[in-house]
């Protein structure tokens, strides 16, 4: 189902090729090219997504994301920033933003998040109840407790975490980064394949003994839950 | 010299003015002292004549200051009463009335000025009342001379210091500025000759020298990165090349597919470096300690080491913990620590899995916290260990695996950052490396 998304980036190229992107998805783009217009586009408050670059003329990203929120406009933000270092990070997200990407990222994280924010505003806008289901697998997550046809499996905490996540963003491409800031808390790039171990021990626990797979790798991309 | 025509100024204007006050003070006091002194004979001449005259010139001369010259002459200019020994003698013929002249005391053979107040009796005698030029006009005197003396003397010394620091100033000045001209000529291994006395000079060339030590040591460093990393992104670059051409001339579809996605995998560890590398010098400008707070370092070393066990166990090793008794708080930035921990710890797995497990270790030494990762592997030779730490200082000289040897260089940023330090040990063997933090307060900026 498409969106209206605003996009507020100043580099005519990157403004191009992510509108491309995001209408080719079914979303509708409009778009700003200084933080001044991009705050002024933004209060109008109908947007279901805003998408900020942090480095922008006439106001900057973070201004205009604090000048927002000041105003009591509590669409999902997010930031996308060439400042990379873990400092920069944290302050981004603690000015109000509800994800920050690095430049440069694939178009495929830049969605998989835009997905994700969406998501989580559908979520926030329409509480359903506290179970979430996903084909056969079961997930309570007041009890944390996991079933798949009816049979318990025994995960760690972090364990579940990955999966909570997982199933949150059903049908969803999550990327490695994104699981790593959303499950771990962490804001660095660890040079091993860290999250790929993990996201295969999960996936022994909730496949082996089990004919249909549930967690997939998306090439390029990263992992996605799905029956 | 300026200062020598100032001081030279100065000391004529207040020696004028203290002549010029003094000269009128003494004279005008003087001058009515002996006219007052005239009046008063004057008057006891007219009241009481000859006689009386005599009682006051006794009077004077008993209860008069050495000072008094007091003398009555008959017309031939004999002495008949009083202390002088002869006639004033005056510039011209005496004449009544207030004049200056030389006088003579009885038993003195040298003259002295005076002022004088002559009164010319009806008998043709002359009553003569005056005072030596007393201590005040000699005092003036003096002082003027002494002052002259002390002028000259000022102005000499005056000018002799002047020449002599400006000399020395010039000479100090002039190393420091022969030394900048060198750096400005981009010459930074010149370094300000020091007196050894200490003065202000010394303090400033020591500052200078300061400066240009850590300067050089700053452009020693650039020039290493620099290098370093044009070195270092030369490989990927032209991975990232050849896999473009190859994508480009292909006409496999499988084949382009994996060509370009090897692409991606060298951009990305382009990126990595990149990103490493700027995350060292952030945590070099001490600007994120804004971001610092309070954090149980035992719980994120817990954390990340339940993180990285699963990926020990898939390297064949295995990944332990020592957690400490108690919480260990430390007021720094979480983000960071985990990250040099993590750096540690993908450092022993990297190097060391092969010798067997890998232990992390959190504890504290009173007021110092030590996170100890040690492995099992090769470890580093004493020698090279300072070598090890410096950015793109890997040890291996193919450079040819990915990871570009940052790993301990941000380490040891994020401990800076921290004011901390970051120890490579012989772990006997293999290599133990300590991120050695001061569980200070705060520091400054944070």
């Amino acid at each position: 189902m498409g969106r209206k998304i605003l996009l507020v980036e100043d580099d005519r190229e990157t403004a191009a090729y992510l509108a491309k992107g995001l209408g080719q998805e079914g979303h509708s783009v409009e778009r700003a090219t200084n933080g001044q217009d991009g705050l002024f586009q933004a209060t109008d408050g109908t947007f279901d997504l805003i998408i900020l670059d942090r480095m922008l003329p006439v106001l900057d990203g973070i201004s205009v994301l604090k000048a927002l929120r000041a105003a009591k406009v509590e669409t999902p933000v997010l930031v996308l920033s060439a400042l990379a270092s873990v400092g920069d990070r944290i302050e981004g997200l603690e000015s109000g933003s509800d994800d920050y990407l690095v430049k440069p990222f694939s178009f495929a994280e830049l969605l998989a998040r835009v997905n994700a924010l969406l998501r989580r505003r559908e979520a926030r806008l329409d509480p359903a109840d506290h179970r979430i289901s996903v084909g056969d697998l079961e997930i309570d997550p007041l009890s944390r407790i996991v079933r798949r046809s009816g049979k318990k499996l025994e995960l760690k905490p972090r364990e579940y975490l990955l999966l909570e996540y997982f199933a949150r963003n059903e049908g969803r491409v999550v990327t490695r980064t994104m699981l790593l800031e959303q499950v771990w808390d962490y804001h660095f790039d660890p040079g091993t394949n860290v999250i790929d171990v993990h996201v295969s021990r999960l996936r022994r626990k909730l496949e082996d003994g089990f004919d249909k797979p549930l967690l997939h790798t998306v090439r390029g991309a990263g992992y996605m839950l799905a029956a | 010299m300026l200062a020598g025509v100032l001081a030279l100024l100065s000391n004529l204007v207040v020696l004028g003015f203290i002549q010029w006050r003094t000269h009128d003070e003494a004279v005008s006091a003087q001058r009515r002292q002996v006219v007052e002194q005239g009046a008063v004979l004057a008057d006891i001449h007219r009241t009481g004549g000859m006689r009386a005259i005599g009682d006051g010139i006794e009077d004077m001369l008993t209860y008069g200051d050495p000072q008094t010259a007091v003398g009555l002459f008959d017309p031939s200019g004999r002495e008949v009463m009083g202390n002088l020994a002869a006639l004033p003698r005056t510039k011209g013929p005496i004449r009544s009335g207030y004049q200056t002249a030389l006088i003579r005391f009885q038993g003195q053979t040298a003259p002295r000025e005076a002022a004088m107040v002559a009164l010319r009796l009806p008998q043709g005698q002359w009553l003569i009342s005056g005072r030596t030029v007393g201590y005040g006009l000699e005092l003036r005197d003096t002082l003027e001379r002494s002052l002259l003396i002390a002028l000259l003397g000022a102005v000499l010394l005056g000018l002799a210091g002047g020449v002599i620091v400006a000399q020395y100033v010039g000479r100090r000045v002039g190393s420091i500025v022969a030394v900048t001209d060198r750096i400005s000529a981009s010459d930074l291994t010149r370094r300000i000759p020091l007196s050894g006395g200490g003065d202000a000079f010394d303090r400033l060339s020591l500052q200078i020298n300061e400066m240009l030590d850590r300067i050089s040591a700053l452009m020693e460093e650039l020039r290493m990165v620099t290098d370093s990393i044009a070195h270092d992104l030369r490989s990927p670059v032209s991975r990232l090349q050849s896999a473009a051409y190859a994508a480009a001339k292909t006409s496999d579809p499988g084949e382009r597919d994996q060509q370009l996605s090897s692409i991606v995998r060298q951009a990305d560890s382009l990126m990595r470096i990149l990103t490493t590398v700027l995350e060292i010098s952030r945590s070099e400008a001490l600007t994120s300690r804004s971001q610092f707070a309070w954090f149980d370092v035992g719980e994120l070393g817990a954390e990340l080491s339940e993180m990285y066990e699963p990926v020990a166990e898939e390297a064949g090793t295995v990944l332990q913990f020592e957690r400490p008794g108690a919480p260990i708080e430390l007021f720094g930035h979480r983000q960071l620590i985990a990250q040099a921990i993590s750096n540690l710890v993908e450092n022993a797995m990297r190097y060391g899995a092969k010798g067997g497990e890998i232990l992390v270790r959190v504890s504290q030494h009173g007021s110092k916290l030590d996170i100890a990762v040690g492995d099992h592997g090769p470890g580093i030779p004493e020698e090279r260990r300072g070598e090890a730490l410096r950015r793109f200082g890997r040890l291996d000289s193919s450079r040819s695996e990915e990871g570009a040897g940052l790993g301990l260089a941000l380490a040891t940023a994020i401990a800076h950052l921290h004011d901390g330090e970051l120890r490579l040990d012989d772990n006997r063997p293999g290599l133990l490396a300590t991120l050695e933090l001061p569980m200070t307060r705060r520091l400054a900026g944070a």
